[in-house]
């Protein structure tokens, strides 16, 4: 499957989706319900990347979206780009605890918050149910009901005799992990020790970045190049 | 039945059910869907079954009945076949009538249809036009059948395309035919149905097992075309899924449909037992080797469900939710095979397709949009239901030519398509045609053919809340922007509807909402932001009042509004603080409350032209509350117990000066609050009296001398300067003022300039202005009026005068009422006529004033507009008048009436007074450099009532033209806080909050039986003197309320105030201490 992505041309096995292209090729693509070993799922959004040219654009999700012939791929684009960010802002202020959230937020430049936290500490992004279903065999936990209720828990939330205390579902999940205090513990965004330049290329290349570095622009190399 | 095994046999069945002769009986047709059964259809249908037997009338008169036929307004209805007459809104004891009438070949004219608004009675359905406007290619059968026999529905000709098919079962024509006839997905993507079943017919290798699924998840609010359609008519879905078997080869179907449509469960379970016994479902059917069989899964419930991929894990017996696509279910669906998922309208489509040929089919609607369209209309709107039309066809035909128009007198704001994932269309806007690509241009969708309308009742960001709140409700949570993304917005937008919004949460919604759109999985979340986005791009200043000014025009969002009456009284009175007290009998409390907002009390008790009443909750489906009658009699008490006649006299603390000229309700309001502050005010009159419109405008009759006096008296105790005889321009310019050491000015002169006709020969004797009249009139001044008077106008003013000049004679001496004197006077009632050019709809005036007057005996003609003016000897003889009709609306949304050619005829008139408009008179205000509106007002700041004139303010009618006198009194008590602030050197700018009451009444304790006669009690009315006994006097026409009747009126209140979060918790707080006293 001969398909361009961020500019670099590549023939990727039928099978192959555009995430684990872009692995391949070491363009990173930010990540909360995707794994290796389990399924893919598509729930959290964050790994959406931009497919098609000229006005026929649009979004999807590099984790489920299988690699086709001719087919052109962005991975970071300014609507790539904002749109991540709006759904890292909406996933943080729901859980700010996590500590793979905010080291997220810290990458990817995020520095507000404009919604008010929930301090709930799940992101339903599925992860323990897969793992718990595809790789315990158990099935134990599930969802249950949805949109504004949606809940993980064992059936009728009474303890359950499937559930082996294998603790694969603690060992998975990117949300109940302890944070790390930094700077402004008891704000949405913490101190953000990990946060370093914004990502400027955006600005200089527009739509057509692709950074060889796999960088997103923090070296702030291409900005001097471009000033040059 | 007959098991059919041979295509030949199917054929001679159908031929044989085709020839059988139709019976010549008289055939009721009974419209019995889930509408209709909810109307109460149920207790007809048996009425009917019970008079044929009990009469006998088996071989004279038979019973069909139907699904829904889309008239869900007129529930339960009747149509007498062959006469097609329809009877609507039906009840038990009509049933025997209409039945004699049937079986004699009669028609019962009174009983039959009546359009709403004109009242023309219509004879057939088909004149009909609701029904006339239609194009029911697909709806239309429902009347014809009953649905739970297929021997009528193979009679409507059914099962014709089945039978083409059956006979020679050629896939690839069946999927050109359908790609030819350009048939688009009907749930509402609008993906070309031939496309994707040529797609599942490649899918897999020729022996894979295939899957055809029938989308019945209708989920939208307000949207019902779906259940109809498998209520009215489930053998055409059956046939429509057959032909989609056959054209993809698959071997067994579904149709998916929810739990809470069990009648359409019940029809499409017997229509699909009856197509199985017949052999036309089922193995090797009709002996050509082709299995196909459907059955019916029921769904629960989740308007995700509706979606492709949720709906095939819903069948699978999986959470609903979706899957992201790729891979699409026509390559990967139902158990990992290719399923191919269609909506019920669009299987409904396939019969007509096939049976009369694309061609014929493409004859219908627009190049890429063919076929018909079934709509829901509903909301406010006149005739709520079903209706069918071209694709192509304007909002504006659905909504006026078949919707009839709004259901109340409020206009049309907008339209909502496409339910909660579709968008709002505004009125503007209603000449796009309704196709798959417009919509979507104009940011709503087809969806699957919900219309709600919406009028100006309705608030546009509520509607958007509502629809959020719809959805993260429904979202099923698995992308994180569908389930936190309408989180998100459903919170910001209750924030915004409960007066806590901020400025920026506009920009945040901008923000969010298009990244909801773009990133999140499936159909459901890429919609979601629609509501909410199409109310941004067209109401974006609904949001902006939200926020800022706290202010919802609709009237709708209760934690900015608390009650509707307080909310709309442009002076804040706490009107159901009041209303409680008085039903507590506490009527001192009560007339604290009405003058802590409104100095002018008793006057505005009369005159007020009450905006409360027409929100009041109460009124909707019942009668208002007498908000102002009930004012007006607590005033009323005050004044016969002499309580609260003056204000405190506060000491002049503040040092300035301020001066108001004129002394009209709205420049005494502001001196009032002005001296009430401490400032040194001083009032400039150009007329000898005081009170400006109030004496010289409003008779007396209507606002007695002695009440104006009281209330102005009360406003001159908080310490008042009035200087009468005092006229700026002519003895004063606003320079001199300043010199004097005023450092700032009022301007309230009001608008006392009768607009004059623009017609032939107006200035001659014999032509008065309205104001000139009324006011010389009103102040005894001598002033000739003849024996035959005509009065042009249908303003207050207009009414005032006619009725003014009744009572003319006998102002001038004492009032005495004899036989005697009234047989000597000039004018008599029947010889004063006014002449307006609309109707009694339209007509300005007070309702309670027409009415007075006509009951005085005074004309009115209507749709009537002057054209010459007739004189002799320089003096007035006659007028000439044209007649006029009501034409197409204008931009105000008024119907413009234009005149009627030939129609002229001439009355012959001693007096003609022109009231048709005022105008200010700003001759003096000339030279003051101030700025005016081509309408000769003042240039304000709305929000301040500043003028372009540092330190000079102006309102009431000298800035808004004619007006009312409590938005005089409102603009006067507004200016009264900017100049406060322009004086103390503070930024001038108006402050916006949340209504509130200052304090909460405690609910009446009542039994049950009190309450139930509260629900059906009406509004009392206004004990008025007899006509006889005050038409030829000035005594007041209102009596006023006994205090039995205000206090069971007051009772009636259903206290809106205590709904709001504050007024729960007031509640809450009277549990506690009442069980706190209950323990103790």
């Amino acid at each position: 499957m001969n398909l361009t992505i961020d500019g670099i041309p590549f023939d990727a096995p039928e099978s192959w989706t555009i995430l684990e292209t872009a692995r391949f090729l070491g363009l990173e693509i930010p990540t909360l319900c995707y794994h290796e070993g389990l399924s893919a799922w598509g729930g959290c959004r964050l790994c959406i990347v931009e497919i098609g040219t000229g006005d026929r654009t649009k979004l999807v999700t590099s984790c489920t979206y299988p690699v086709e012939e001719g087919l052109v791929v962005h991975t970071a684009t300014k609507r790539v780009i904002s749109a991540r960010k709006m759904i890292l802002e909406l996933l943080i202020s729901q859980c700010p605890t996590s500590k793979v959230l905010q080291d997220l937020a810290a990458k990817m430049g995020l520095n507000q918050v404009r919604f008010s936290p929930k301090w709930e500490n799940c992101i339903y992004c599925g992860l323990c149910v897969r793992i718990c279903e595809e790789q315990m065999m158990a099935s134990a936990i599930g969802f249950a009901n949805r949109g504004n209720e949606l809940k993980i828990h064992t059936p009728f939330d009474k303890t359950s005799d499937e559930c082996r205390r294998c603790g694969g579902c603690m060992y998975i999940c990117p949300a109940c992990t302890t944070r790390c205090e930094g700077t402004n513990p008891e704000n949405v965004l913490c101190g953000r020790c990990e946060n370093t330049l914004q990502p400027t290329c955006l600005e200089v290349y527009e739509n057509n970045y692709h950074c060889w570095m796999g960088l997103k622009g923090e070296c702030g190399t291409c900005v001097t190049e471009n000033n040059k | 039945m007959k098991h059919i095994s041979t295509v030949e046999g199917f054929t001679d069945f159908r031929k044989l059910i085709l020839d059988h002769p139709e019976d010549n009986k008289v055939c009721l047709v009974l419209c019995a869907g889930t509408g209709g059964l909810a109307s109460g259809s149920n207790d007809i249908m048996r009425i009917i079954k019970r008079e044929i037997i009990e009469h006998n009338l088996h071989d004279k008169l038979t019973l069909r009945i139907t699904g829904c036929l889309g008239f869900c307004e007129m529930d339960p209805f009747i149509i007498v076949e062959p006469g097609n007459n329809l009877y609507p809104k039906l009840k038990m004891e009509d049933v025997p009538k209409i039945i004699d009438a049937a079986v004699k070949g009669k028609v019962i004219e009174e009983m039959l249809y009546k359009e709403p608004g004109t009242l023309k009675t219509f004879k057939t359905q088909q004149d009909i036009h609701f029904f006339k406007n239609q194009t029911r290619t697909i709806l239309g059968k429902n009347q014809y059948l009953d649905p739970i026999r297929i021997y009528n529905y193979i009679k409507q000709d059914g099962y014709t395309a089945f039978e083409k098919v059956i006979s020679n079962p050629d896939f690839e024509w069946i999927i050109n035919e359908i790609k030819q006839s350009e048939l688009r997905g009907r749930g509402g993507g609008g993906f070309p149905t031939g496309i994707k079943w040529e797609i599942a017919r490649k899918s897999g290798n020729g022996e894979t097992k295939k899957f055809i699924i029938c989308n019945a998840d209708e989920g939208d609010p307000g949207a019902y075309m779906d259940r109809s359609l498998l209520e009215g008519n489930p053998h055409s879905i059956i046939e429509g899924l057959i032909i989609g078997g056959i054209a993809i080869g698959a071997t067994q179907a579904y149709i998916y449909v929810r739990s809470e449509y069990p009648l359409a469960i019940k029809h499409t379970t017997i229509a699909l037992r009856q197509a199985q016994d017949l052999g036309i479902l089922g193995k090797n059917i009709l002996g050509t080797n082709i299995d196909f069989d459907i059955d019916i899964v029921r769904g629960a419930g989740a308007f995700v469900c509706g979606e492709e991929t949720a709906l095939i894990k819903s069948i699978e017996g999986k959470m609903g939710q979706p899957a992201q696509r790729p891979p699409y279910p026509v390559n990967k669906g139902l158990w990992g095979f290719p399923t191919c998922i269609n909506n019920v309208e669009t299987f409904a489509n396939i019969p007509v397709i096939i049976s009369k040929g694309a061609e014929e089919y493409t004859k219908v609607g627009v190049p890429g949009n063919r076929g018909t369209k079934i709509f829901s209309l509903v909301g406010k709107i006149k005739n709520t239901g079903l209706v069918e039309v071209p694709l192509g066809t304007t909002i504006k035909k659905v909504v006026y030519d078949i919707g009839g128009g709004p259901s109340g007198e409020k206009k049309i704001k907008a339209i909502q398509t496409g339910g909660p994932s579709g968008g709002c269309i505004p009125e503007k806007m209603f000449d796009i045609p309704i196709d798959y690509e417009s919509l979507n241009k104009a940011g709503s969708i087809m969806g699957s053919g919900g219309m709600i309308v919406m009028d100006e009742d309705t608030c546009m960001v509520d509607i958007a809340k509502y629809f959020t709140n719809f959805l993260q409700e429904e979202s099923c949570g698995k992308c994180s922007t569908c389930r936190e993304g309408t989180q998100r917005m459903n919170e910001i937008l209750t924030n915004i509807t409960e007066g806590k919004g901020k400025e920026e949460d506009i920009a945040l919604l901008e923000e969010l909402g298009p990244v909801i759109k773009d990133a999140s999985m499936c159909g459901l979340g890429q919609t979601a932001a629609n509501p909410l986005l199409a109310t941004l791009r067209y109401f974006k200043d609904e949001y902006i009042d939200h926020i800022l000014k706290k202010k919802c025009t609709a009237g709708v969002c209760k934690e900015i509004i608390s009650s509707p009456c307080q909310y709309t009284c442009p002076i804040d009175t706490e009107v159901p603080v009041y209303v409680a007290l008085i039903a507590n009998t506490k009527y001192e409390e009560a007339l604290k409350i009405i003058k802590k907002d409104n100095p002018f009390a008793s006057v505005l008790a009369r005159v007020c032209h009450h905006p409360c009443e027409l929100k009041c909750k109460a009124g909707e489906g019942g009668d208002a509350i007498a908000i102002g009658d009930l004012k007006r009699f607590v005033t009323d008490y005050g004044l016969k117990n002499k309580l609260h006649t003056k204000t405190k006299h506060v000491q002049k603390i503040k040092g300035s000066k301020v001066a108001i000229i004129g002394s009209g309700p709205s420049g005494l309001t502001c001196g009032f609050y002005l001296a009430q502050k401490g400032y040194e005010v001083t009032v400039f009159e150009k007329e000898s009296e005081i009170g400006g419109m109030l004496t010289l405008g409003i008779p007396e009759y209507r606002l007695p001398r002695n009440i104006l006096e009281y209330d102005i008296n009360y406003v001159k105790s908080s310490g008042l300067d009035i200087k009468t005889n005092f006229a700026l321009g002519k003895d004063f310019t606003l320079n001199d003022l300043r010199d004097q050491g005023y450092k700032a000015i009022y301007i309230a002169t009001g608008a006392h300039q009768s607009l004059k006709l623009d017609i032939p020969g107006e200035d001659i004797e014999g032509v008065l202005p309205g104001m000139k009249a009324l006011s010389s009139l009103n102040l005894g001044k001598n002033i000739e009026i003849g024996k035959k008077v005509g009065i042009i106008g249908g303003g207050n003013t207009a009414v005032d005068a006619a009725r003014r000049v009744l009572r003319a004679e006998i102002s001038e001496s004492v009032a005495m009422i004899d036989t005697a004197r009234s047989a000597l006077r000039t004018t008599k009632p029947e010889e004063i006529t006014i002449f307006y050019r609309r109707t009694m709809t339209e007509i300005p005036a007070y309702k309670e004033e027409v009415e007075g007057s006509l009951d005085e005996g005074i004309k009115i003609e209507f749709l009537t507009a002057p054209k010459k003016i007739i004189s002799e000897k320089g003096k007035l003889k006659a007028c000439e008048f044209i007649r006029m009709k009501m034409g197409e609306l204008d931009e105000s949304g008024r119907r413009r009436p234009v005149p009627v050619e030939g129609s002229e005829f001439t009355v012959e008139l001693d007096t003609l007074i022109v009231s048709i408009s005022e105008s200010p008179d700003i001759s003096f205000l000339k030279k003051e450099g101030l700025e005016f509106s081509k309408w000769n007002t003042i240039i304000v700041d709305p929000e301040t009532f500043q003028t372009t004139k540092q330190g000079v303010f102006a309102g009431g009618d000298l800035v808004t033209g004619p007006n009312t006198v409590v938005d005089a009194v409102a603009a006067g008590k507004i200016t009264a806080l900017s100049i406060d602030q322009y004086l103390s050197g503070k930024e001038v700018k108006r402050e916006y909050k949340i209504t509130r009451p200052s304090k909460y009444i405690e609910p009446l304790e009542l039994s049950e039986e009190e309450t139930d006669e509260l629900m059906l009690a009406k509004r009392p009315v206004m004990p008025c003197l007899s006509p006889d006994k005050r038409k030829y006097n000035l005594l007041e026409v209102e009596q006023g309320f006994t205090e039995k009747q205000a206090i069971k009126e007051a009772q009636r209140c259903l206290r809106c105030e205590l709904e709001t979060q504050d007024g729960k918790e007031f509640i809450e707080k009277l549990k506690e201490k009442s069980q706190e006293k209950q323990e103790a």
